[in-house]
């Protein structure tokens, strides 16, 4: 296409990867918590929401520098998944399909819209010192709240990816995954399990709502989109692959960066959903399809 | 076995045409417009209206979730599509809107048509997931199309008293009743003879195994895009009574995932979503609720935003936690007309 250069290309991609990190940590936990209870939660991006709603509120009433608040964030959103486990999640694991997708989408309804009853439907803006920081490399341009935002979220994922391979609860973490009953002959209390890997997976996409609120507007719906957006990392990165997930999520980022270089960017939304349905007719295991 | 004790509720309400509280619903429903006009309630009558509207959608809608096991939340879609062809085709072509919600619902229907083909390729929560994905689509492409007024919409030109039946443009929400009861009285005999034909067999046999549907010979996919077409012409015309009736159209109202999409769905799942009937009782419970508790909080807490549908959240949860056959499938089961699910 005219007008778009080499440089034009290498910059989208970089931007994409950028964004696509902070996408890849909120497709993570939905993968976490699909790969050990096979349920899908539709209410992700709502947590995401609420990780962010808490960092600006921690940020701008109590002088918290964001990225101090994001564990605080995460701890908040850990409790209320636990709780959430408790109450509804627990009434619907062997429910029929139609009773989960209803349960988790009341939970979406009662999440998003209790806080713009609460808080007002309002657009809020973070500001921090580095705000406006931004590195030039040539043609690339690189804000860096959005690189602390990448690097934040692959810290975040190195972690998680610490906890599940190299620690005893991980390990039965994965071990429930694989197996529910042999896990539970083998002495690991599933239901606790269940709770920390929902706690976890909102947890993780509360931590990743915090880090967007270093450079994304924080409103009630913004966790419509990047809901959306997880489920497409996840469908690429294979269902239960936690890392696939985070993978698929770069992908996603950089795809919608590099089609916003070639059509009205306000499209790229369209591109990004477009790919979600392509991915799944061409390949329904998804790129990365293996077990957490 | 579920499946036979779905059809044996199906035999049991060809008896429905001989039950009073049937005639007395349908006149009830057939004398409220008159009866809130003399009153001067144009709030209730939109009420019975908006009811009608989304019953008719949930109808259709449990065509594919009740009778198929398909689970959309992207009904937006053919509502969309549905109240778009009823505007143009008034607003830029001076095409009556008696033929243009016809009109609307072949359209819809061609366009689940079209979607059918990549979304059966999907299965379970997939399905959903790509019904709500299409639906998002069609939001942010109607927004950049110009040639329907992008994301500012289109709105009908008033029109003299002369033009008021072609347009059918009338003040107040009564006569509207009255085209709504028209479209549903033609779902209900359509819907009526689908889902007691051999195709209704078919459809519930595919949401009950679709692989043994498969193995028994059922061409599920060619089911499966009846499910859809009839589902998404039904659906366009509901789209196109709300655009007849509020006489303004914009992509963020028709193609909403809450408003219209869950809305839709949730009347489905509160009436009953193994019913025939569950669907447009459900909206009349549900719609009616929706509506008091957002016009009462407005007016009661002008400042905030969003809790009706925190409240629909927790009916829909509520249903789907501890009544997830419905209202019209637990009275049913309680009447002992249908046995338990499971």
């Amino acid at each position: 296409m005219a007008g778009v250069g080499l440089g034009d290309i290498v910059a989208s991609v970089v931007d994409g990867v950028l964004i696509g990190g902070l996408y890849g940590l909120v497709g993570v936990g939905l993968a976490l918590i699909w790969g050990v209870m096979e349920v899908i939660n539709f209410a992700h991006g709502d947590y995401m929401m609420l990780g962010a709603l808490a960092t600006y509120f921690l940020a701008t009433r109590l002088g918290l520098d964001p990225l101090l608040a994001a564990p605080v964030a995460f701890g908040l959103v850990f409790l209320l998944g636990v709780a959430t486990q408790r109450t509804v999640i627990n009434r619907i694991l062997d429910a029929p399909l139609l009773t989960q997708i209803a349960a988790t989408f009341a939970v979406l309804l009662i999440i998003r819209y209790g806080v713009q009853a609460a808080f007002g439907p309002y657009t809020r803006r973070l500001s921090s010192w580095y705000a406006n920081e931004i590195y030039y490399l040539g043609p690339v341009v690189i804000p860096l709240p959005k690189l602390i935002a990448f690097m934040a979220s692959v810290a975040v994922a190195a972690v998680l990816y610490f906890f599940l391979f190299h620690t005893r609860t991980g390990i039965a973490l994965r071990a429930t995954a694989q197996d529910r009953e042999v896990a539970q002959l083998m002495g690991i209390n599933v239901h606790r399990m269940y709770e920390l890997a929902f706690g976890i997976g909102v947890g993780v996409a509360g931590l990743a709502g915090a880090i967007a609120s270093l450079f994304y507007p924080v409103f009630p719906e913004m966790g419509a989109f990047f809901a959306l957006i997880a489920f497409i990392a996840v469908v690429l990165g294979g269902f239960g692959s936690v890392f696939g997930a985070f993978l698929g999520g770069i992908i996603v980022g950089v795809t919608e960066a590099v089609s916003a270089l070639f059509i009205d960017p306000a499209l790229k939304d369209v591109v990004a959903f477009l790919l979600f349905i392509v991915i799944v007719l061409v390949k329904p295991t998804g790129i990365f399809g293996k077990k957490v | 076995m579920e499946a036979r004790a779905v059809l044996h509720a199906l035999r049991g309400l060809r008896g429905y045409t001989r039950s009073p509280y049937v005639w007395a619903a349908s006149l009830l429903l057939v004398a409220s417009p008159i009866v809130f006009m003399k009153l001067g309630l144009p709030f209730y009558a939109n009420m019975v209206f908006l009811a009608l509207m989304y019953g008719i959608a949930a109808m259709a809608w449990n065509l594919m979730q009740g009778y198929t096991g398909l689970f959309s939340l992207g009904h937006a879609v053919f509502f969309g599509v549905g109240a778009y062809t009823t505007m143009i085709l008034a607003k830029y072509y001076g095409v009556t809107p008696w033929l243009g919600i016809w009109a609307a619902g072949v359209l819809a229907a061609a366009v689940g048509f079209l979607l059918g083909f990549p979304l059966f390729r999907l299965r379970s929560h997939w399905f959903t997931l790509a019904t709500i994905a299409v639906a998002e689509i069609f939001k942010l492409l109607f927004a950049h199309w110009g040639y329907v007024g992008g994301s500012a919409g289109l709105q009908m030109p008033i029109v003299g008293p002369d033009e008021q039946l072609y347009y059918l443009q009338y003040p107040g929400p009564y006569i509207y009743v009255y085209v709504a009861l028209l479209v549903l009285l033609v779902e209900l005999v359509v819907l009526y003879a689908v889902v007691n034909s051999k195709i209704g067999l078919y459809l519930q046999t595919i949401r009950e195994d679709e692989l043994v549907a498969q193995t028994l010979g059922v061409d599920t996919f060619r089911y499966k895009m009846i499910a859809m077409v009839v589902s998404g012409f039904f659906t366009g015309l509901a789209g196109a009574l709300y655009a007849v009736r509020f006489r303004f159209v914009d992509p963020f109202a028709v193609f909403d995932l809450i408003t219209i999409s869950t809305y839709i769905a949730v009347a489905g799942i509160v009436g009953g979503i193994y019913t025939f009937i569950g669907p447009l009782v459900g909206a009349f419970i549900f719609v009616p609720a929706a509506e008091y508790v957002r016009a009462t909080i407005v007016q009661a807490f002008p400042r905030v935003f969003g809790l009706h549908v925190v409240i629909v959240g927790v009916i829909l949860l509520v249903i789907s936690l501890f009544v997830p056959e419905g209202v019209v499938g637990y009275l049913q089961r309680r009447a002992g007309t249908v046995r338990s699910r499971g």
